[in-house]
């Protein structure tokens, strides 16, 4: 048996079946699970074995209502289980999810799927909530009608995959073949389905009244939109006002760690590189992770609550004026989180115009990686008090920040929907899944995936970056009669006075522009970079302070102000650009994305300098 | 009881009937076609229960209709499509 190589199945359902859930108690991959219709288009494949010890690889293909593709994420799904997906096997076996509350959407897949004559067997999932429903399903006769084998499962249950980890030793390798889509008429198809579920459907139970109570609030025009305000503003608010204690625990270690090797070793370059390029450099990003992981809390815990779709839904006829649609809704909010997941999310959307929109806006989302940077400026410059009572004033900033992100991706919007002319309308089509608490080993998988990536981060390109930095910030030694700090006269601060005259007129002296190379990488490099920078630039052997004080002591107002305009703007994250080019197949929109993108930051830094330079004068 | 055939558009939040016929929007152009199917394939065929539960912010456009044991939210122009026997009290 070992020898045989593994079965591949492919897990195939609508959206919103709970197919990723199943996906994670198979695998036990840690991904994440959301309720959005949509979210899985990345390749998603893990392997696990049964009882018997056989060995199974397992692809998680994106959620699809019909194998009539209508979006990118949908060509996938038809295209994998067809066999004409480039560089994939086609599956051995296709397991068909469905939601058991919603057999009637399901089985029409399952039908559409059964024309191709391959081996699948069917997935009554979510069995729980239909049978709380009242829901009643006479198995049997449904594997009678359909001619295959069907199994029930709860996703979210530990031993919830039991009955189909018993069915799959009974399935074996199939040859691989190159299938045609077959033409099968839509009524016909229903009018099997219903024949089916009036064999097979013994009690059809009841929607629950409380899903509607909520809805007549959450979708309510001008409650629902109160809402989807409070809901934005209180994450916001609570990236800073949760996340305080916590930071000021992980600067406190930082600082006393810093200071202890300071005391332990005689003064050398290794205590240089330790001090200023570990402590200064890498410490200064790794404070910002409470905040990072609390912005993902939300997210996540929305996404998975069904709440989304209902925003988009809610915003549709404000995006459309710019050319977008709710659709649009879902990758931008996640690009809050990070571009690089938004961007791929936009696959969901089926009018491709409106795809490049929203690409082309999606960086001006404020990401978490830009939190380091605004975090900084704005625990320097702006003081922490309350305001009316209730709110910080430093989280107002903050959501003000936010708000000049999406301001600014309206008005782009805006100009690319009038230079692309007319277009043809694309359908909204929107499901409004059920729906249910956030689960909170869901929710917990994706912070832990969140805090390895950004752990990752910290360890090997942000720790590799500073110690270049560090080096290039140290030599060569300065001059004997030097009267500048040692970086003055390094590498690193020729490249930054040469590069002083181009950022001289917003505002940014020459330390800045020294961060701003490393910074290109990711966002939050620029913070270890001043950090380094800052350290290597103070006087003797006193212990430093924290980054926030140099910088709140030496930088005026404006050119802090410049600053944070530059970084609402600026594409320093290659990882954004390199998936624009992926998506769209183009360097030319990449670059272009760039381009706008640093034409907008130098702008905006230059006309918030010099105006805050005049208010400040 | 009594019934009149509207499409989808006209009705106000709260209204339900049976869905009569899907026909043609000519704003889809040659995507008309796909539109209706998607629409099949999601359950929107003659005879099938509906019920509009709500409209999007400012104005009336998108609509939110409860299908089965699904909810959909639909545009106008897609919501055109579809004409509903409407059940009225008599």
């Amino acid at each position: 048996m070992s020898t045989n190589p593994a079965l591949t199945l492919a897990l195939i359902g609508n959206p919103n079946c709970g197919k990723t859930a199943l996906f994670n108690l198979l695998t036990g991959a840690r991904q994440k699970v959301a309720n959005y219709a949509g979210v899985t288009v990345e390749r998603r494949s893990g392997e696990f074995a049964d009882t018997g010890g056989r060995r199974y690889q397992l692809l998680d293909l994106p959620g699809t209502y019909s194998l009539h593709a209508s979006s990118a994420d949908e060509v996938i799904a038809r295209d994998a289980v067809l066999g004409g997906l480039k560089g994939e096997r086609q599956p051995d076996l296709m397991v068909v999810v469905l939601d058991a509350t919603n057999l009637h959407l399901g089985l029409r897949l399952v039908l559409e799927l059964k024309a191709i004559h391959r081996p699948l067997i069917v997935v009554l999932n979510q069995i729980d909530v239909a049978r709380q429903r009242g829901i009643e399903i006479n198995q049997v006769r449904l594997a009678d009608l359909l001619g295959c084998q069907v199994v029930t499962t709860v996703a979210i249950a530990r031993a919830g995959a039991a009955a189909l980890l018993q069915a799959l030793p009974g399935f074996s390798a199939t040859p691989q073949t190159r299938l045609a889509l077959a033409k099968q008429s839509v009524e016909d198809l229903y009018r099997q389905v219903d024949q089916i579920l009036l064999q097979v459907l013994t009690n059809p139970g009841r929607y629950p009244h409380w899903q509607d109570q909520i809805d007549r609030v959450v979708m309510h025009p001008l409650l629902g939109v109160l809402l989807l305000m409070a809901v934005m503003f209180s994450m916001f608010q609570a990236v800073f006002a949760w996340a305080a204690p916590l930071m000021d625990g992980i600067t406190a270690t930082i600082t006393y760690l810093g200071g202890m090797v300071a005391a332990a070793m005689p003064p050398s370059a290794l205590r240089s590189l330790l001090v200023d390029g570990f402590f200064a450099g890498v410490g200064s990003v790794i404070v910002f992770l409470p905040q990072i992981l609390i912005l993902f809390a939300f997210i996540l815990a929305l996404e998975d609550s069904g709440y989304l779709p209902r925003a988009a839904f809610l915003l549709d006829r404000l995006m459309r004026g710019l050319g977008l649609s709710g659709r649009a809704f879902i990758p931008l909010l996640s690009s809050f989180a990070c571009a690089v997941p938004g961007i791929m999310a936009t696959r969901t959307i089926p009018d491709p115009r409106e795809r490049l929109i929203t690409i082309m806006v999606a960086p001006l989302m404020t990401c978490s990686a830009r939190l380091p940077v605004y975090a900084l400026m704005i625990g320097a410059f702006i003081p922490r008090q309350a305001v009316l009572g209730v709110f910080n004033l430093q989280g107002l900033t903050l959501f003000a920040l936010y708000l000049a992100g999406i301001f600014s991706s309206v008005a782009v919007a805006f100009v690319l929907k009038r230079a692309g002319g007319r277009s043809q309308s694309y359908p909204l089509l929107l499901e409004l899944p059920s729906y249910h608490w956030p689960r909170l080993r869901g929710v917990l998988i994706g912070l832990w995936q969140r805090m390895q990536i950004f752990l990752r981060r910290i360890g090997t390109i942000i720790l590799a970056l500073m110690i270049v930095l560090w080096f290039l910030s140290s030599y060569p030694a300065p001059p004997p009669l030097a009267t500048e700090p040692a970086i003055y006269y390094s590498l690193a601060g020729m490249l930054g006075r040469a590069m002083e005259p181009v950022f001289a007129p917003i505002g940014f002296n020459w330390q800045i522009c020294i961060a701003l190379v490393p910074g290109m990488a990711a966002r939050e490099v620029a913070v270890s970079a001043l950090g380094t920078v800052y350290a290597l630039s103070a006087d003797g052997d006193a212990l430093k302070a924290a980054l926030g004080s140099i910088i709140q002591a030496q930088w005026g107002l404006p050119t802090a102000f410049a600053f944070i305009a530059w970084y609402v703007y600026a594409p320093q994250c290659l990882s954004t650009l390199v998936t624009v080019k992926r998506e769209t197949q183009s360097w030319l929109k990449a670059s272009g994305l760039a381009l706008y993108l640093f034409g907008l930051a130098y702008l905006a830094a230059l006309v918030t300098f010099r105006i805050a330079s005049w208010i400040t004068s | 009881m009594n019934s009149s055939l509207q499409s989808l558009d006209q009705l106000q939040r709260g209204q339900h009937g049976h869905i009569g016929a899907l026909v043609g929007n000519a704003s889809f152009g040659p995507m008309d076609g796909l539109v209706t199917l998607r629409l099949q394939e999601l359950g929107f065929l003659p005879g099938a229960k509906l019920e509009v539960i709500g409209h999007g912010f400012l104005g009336r456009d998108p609509v939110a209709v409860r299908l089965g044991s699904t909810k959909f939210a639909l545009r106008l122009a897609e919501a055109r499509k579809v004409m509903v026997q409407v059940a009225t009290l008599a």
